[in-house]
This record gives C-alpha cells, sequence and structure tokens, in this order.
C-alpha cells in the first residue's frame, strides 16, 4: 500500500507552556482537499505552525510524517523543501527583499534539495511570468519588496503565486479566504484548484464555509479545543455554517 | 583634520571605503553640493590587503553650509563584528537659508561589536527656510554588540523643516520565518534581511557605479546581494 502523504499520530503543542493541540490524529492521501474548521481560538492556526516548524511552539508529544519522513526532526526550510507550502494567514512584508531575489533563492534552494542545477535568469523569469498571468497579478510587483504595500487581495493572491512557482506536495491554506472580497476570492480558489493534481493534497483552514464554495473538500474536520472531534464531507461544512459550532453535538 | 572649502556652486562627492580614519571638515558657499559616504565593512576583502582592519576606526564628517541653497548628503555605514569599533560622527551646521541635507547612518553590529554614532544637526536663527533630515537606523546580530547613538538637535529657526530619527534592532523573526518556509535556508535569509537593510545607503552612491559595483561584487557582499 502507498504511505499516506502525511500522517498526524496523537499530535500534542504547546506554547509558552499552554497546551494548544491535544492529541490530533489526520490522515491526508495524495489526491485529496481535507478542510479543518473551527471556531476561534480552537487550535488551527497552531496546526499549520507546527506543521512548517515555527520556533515558538513545541510539540510535547505524537508524531508527523511526510511521505513516510518524519516531518518533526526537520527544520522549517527543509520541509518547505520536501514540499510543505504554507498560505500564511498573514503574509510578511520584508522590506528591500524584491519578489525577484526572494523568489529565486527559494526555487533555487528546492532544486538543490532534490538534485537539480540553479536555473537560468531567463528559465526563471519566463516561470514568474506564467504563473503570475494565472493570479492576475500585476508584472510591476516583480520588483517590489515582498509584500511591502501590498493589498489584502494581492498579499493572497501572491501566497498562491509563491505556491504555483514551488509546486508542494502539501499545501496547507491558513484563512485564505480572510479579507478577499468575492473577485480576489474567486481568483485565489481557482489558482488553488489549477494546481491540483493527484500527486499532491491541500488542507484548508477556515473558520468560513465561503471558501469552501469554491474549493470543494473531500473531508471536513472540525477542530475544537485543540482536537478533531468530528469528521464528515462537505455536507458537515455546510450543517455547520447553519447551526453554528455551538450547534455541534460532539 | 582636513579642511576644504568649496566655493559658489562647487560640487564635492566622496566614498571612502574602510577609513582607516577619516576626519573631514568642508565649508560649502552659495549653492554648493556635498556627497560623502564613509563605508565600514568588517572583512572587505579589497581591503584587506593594505591592511586596515576596523580595530578602532573613527569617521567624523563635518560641514557647514555659509552660503545659501547647499545641499549636503553624508550617508554612513558600518557592517563589524568580532571586537571590533566604529564611531560615525556626522556634524551638520545650517548657518544660511535655503539649504538642504541628509544625514542616513546605518550600522550592522554581530559579535561583540561596538558602533557609536554622533549627529549633530544646528539650524541658526537666520537659517531659514531649510530641509534637514537625520536617521540613524541600527542592526544588532548578536545579545552581545552594543550601539550607542546620540543625536544631537539644535534648531533656532522656526520656519523650516527637520526631521529626526533614530531606532535599533535585531532581525525581523517574522521575516526570516517567512523566507524558511519557502526553502531557503537559515543563514541565507539573514544574509539577505542583512542586506536590504544596507541596501538603502549603498544605493545612494552614484560615482559612475565604480564603487558600488566594486563593492557588491565583493565579499562579504557578494553573498548578501547574490
Amino acid at each position: 500500500m502507498m504511505k499516506p502523504l502525511l500522517e498526524i499520530r496523537n499530535l500534542h503543542a504547546s506554547i509558552s507552556g499552554k497546551e494548544i493541540l491535544k492529541g490530533i490524529n489526520l490522515v491526508v492521501n495524495a489526491g485529496e482537499v481535507h478542510a479543518i474548521m473551527g471556531p476561534n481560538g480552537a487550535g488551527k492556526s497552531t496546526l499549520s505552525a507546527v506543521l512548517t516548524g515555527h520556533p515558538a511552539y513545541e510539540v510535547t508529544e505524537g508524531e508527523v510524517y511526510l511521505r513516510g519522513k518524519n516531518l518533526l526532526e526537520m527544520d522549517p526550510e527543509v520541509r518547505a523543501r520536501e514540499g510543505v507550502f504554507l498560505s500564511f494567514q498573514y503574509p510578511v512584508e520584508i522590506p528591500g527583499v524584491s519578489m525577484v531575489n526572494f523568489m529565486r533563492a527559494a526555487v533555487n534552494a528546492k532544486r538543490a534539495h532534490e538534485g537539480k542545477e540553479p536555473l537560468s535568469g531567463r528559465d526563471f523569469l519566463a516561470l514568474m511570468r506564467e504563473k503570475r498571468k494565472m493570479l492576475e497579478l500585476a508584472d510591476k510587483l516583480n520588483n517590489r519588496s515582498v509584500n511591502e504595500g501590498f493589498s489584502g487581495g494581492e498579499k493572497k493572491k501572491n501566497e498562491i503565486f509563491q505556491m504555483a512557482m514551488l509546486e508542494p506536495c502539501l499545501a496547507i491554506l491558513d484563512e485564505t479566504d480572510s479579507g478577499l472580497d468575492i473577485d480576489a476570492l474567486r481568483i485565489v480558489a481557482e489558482g488553488v484548484n489549477r494546481l491540483k493534481t493527484p500527486e499532491n493534497a491541500s488542507l484548508v483552514i477556515t473558520h468560513y464555509q465561503r471558501l469552501l464554495d469554491y474549493i470543494v473538500p473531500d473531508f471536513v474536520h472540525v477542530l475544537a479545543d485543540g482536537k478533531i472531534v468530528k469528521t464528515g464531507d462537505k455536507q458537515l461544512a455546510l450543517e455547520l455554517e447553519e447551526k453554528g459550532y455551538e450547534g455541534l453535538a460532539g | 583634520m582636513e579642511t576644504i572649502r568649496l566655493h559658489t556652486n562647487d560640487s564635492f562627492e566622496k566614498v571612502f571605503v574602510n577609513g582607516p580614519e577619516v576626519d573631514l571638515h568642508i565649508v560649502q558657499e552659495a549653492g554648493s553640493r556635498v556627497k560623502i559616504h564613509v563605508i565600514n565593512v568588517s572583512g572587505l576583502v579589497p581591503n584587506k590587503a593594505e591592511g586596515s582592519d576596523l580595530q578602532t576606526v573613527s569617521n567624523k564628517i563635518t560641514v557647514e553650509q555659509v552660503g545659501e541653497g547647499c545641499r549636503t548628503e553624508i550617508y554612513g555605514l558600518a557592517y563589524i563584528k568580532g571586537e571590533e569599533q566604529v564611531t560615525i560622527e556626522t556634524h551638520v551646521t545650517h548657518a544660511v537659508e535655503d539649504g538642504t541635507s541628509t544625514q542616513l547612518v546605518k550600522f550592522v553590529l554581530d559579535d561583540r561589536a561596538k558602533g557609536h554614532f554622533v549627529g549633530d544637526l544646528k539650524i541658526s536663527p537666520d537659517a531659514q527656510h531649510v530641509e534637514a533630515h537625520q536617521t540613524n537606523r541600527n542592526l544588532l546580530l548578536s545579545d552581545d554588540a552594543q550601539m550607542r547613538t546620540q543625536p544631537q538637535l539644535e534648531i533656532y529657526a522656526d520656519d523650516v523643516q527637520a526631521t529626526h530619527g533614530a531606532s535599533t534592532g535585531q532581525l525581523d523573526e517574522s521575516a526570516l520565518f517567512y523566507m524558511q518556509q519557502r526553502g531557503i535556508g537559515k543563514e541565507k535569509a539573514r544574509q539577505m534581511l542583512v542586506g536590504a537593510f544596507m541596501k538603502e545607503v549603498i544605493e545612494t552612491i552614484d560615482d559612475g557605479q565604480k564603487t558600488k559595483d566594486a563593492l557588491l561584487s565583493s565579499e562579504p557582499f557578494k553573498s548578501l546581494f547574490f
């Protein structure tokens, strides 16, 4: 049998001594889209931070495997090169670092990890142009500093643009719909859908059902107080929308 | 101390790279322009042969605008490590009307390096319609590095535009993590952020590109800016 793309076993994690994740179990296979829903403070963003190796969080128990490799032993940059990508809820502005230099460093770091030669300047710029078009991102953003002065919508499109450039096997979308108007939401969701292949998977973290009208999940998990309390198909998201998290009987 | 007198509409431009000692006094007559860079970079390869080390370097630039409509730009940069110590002093005096001045000084301090900035800005009572800016930004890469900043502003004219800002901080941890999440190694990410911090000063060099190109293509800049 094929190894699952992502396997989370009894994951516990804390920040500043406070336990946030209290035993998460989740298996994600290639080709699947999983939605993680839940009220504020349930641990949704903590889960994405822990999977990507954010230094503020401490894993106190449990295991995480990416294609059978121990993810928790890897530095954040190695996890990224192995194909874990996080679309940040709040993309960071980096004054003085241009999108071009930033993206070239990222793409070539991944290629080096895979034993490939760095892309030539010309091939790299052609790739940037092609992917930018998909997200309807303006060319002028190329020479601007990373996320600096971008509108909320541009920042989120820029996240999905970077995802298109890096072609991750596991994309974690953390509240990607927050702060987006309906047009930006459609463009972002179309981008995500076009990047879907039988070999990769997405973990869509969201508070609202809205995004799931566009990115249709195979599974919906409800996270509450650091645990997955319910799993279903896309109907579960609609149910939550109607009844709210309160109305969910464990 | 070396004194230079700039006559009407004269122009003076100079880039000092790794001192060792700079002590320059410039008097500006009407319409003259000054643009000076003092740059001190630890381990800068082209300068190694000259044996200049940065153990204790002092750069002092004093400029007096005595004629109207002068322009003064002073840029300082220090990127030092180990036990190195660099002092950059800038003294700008506007004695008459209609002048402009910019002082932009940045320090990047690693290990136990010590940086010291003294920035003087004087605007005399008669020096109306002056525009003067002083900025000092510092980046500490280690807990043991030390920065001392002493801005001194004396502004006696009332119809002037004068700004002043000083800050000392560390590398932005959230930017570092964001870069690592895209696969960029931590050390490379640090270098890119340090380069981005220094770029604002380097970009102001325009001596037909020669000094800028030489700087950017030598270590340690080469690895900071690709």
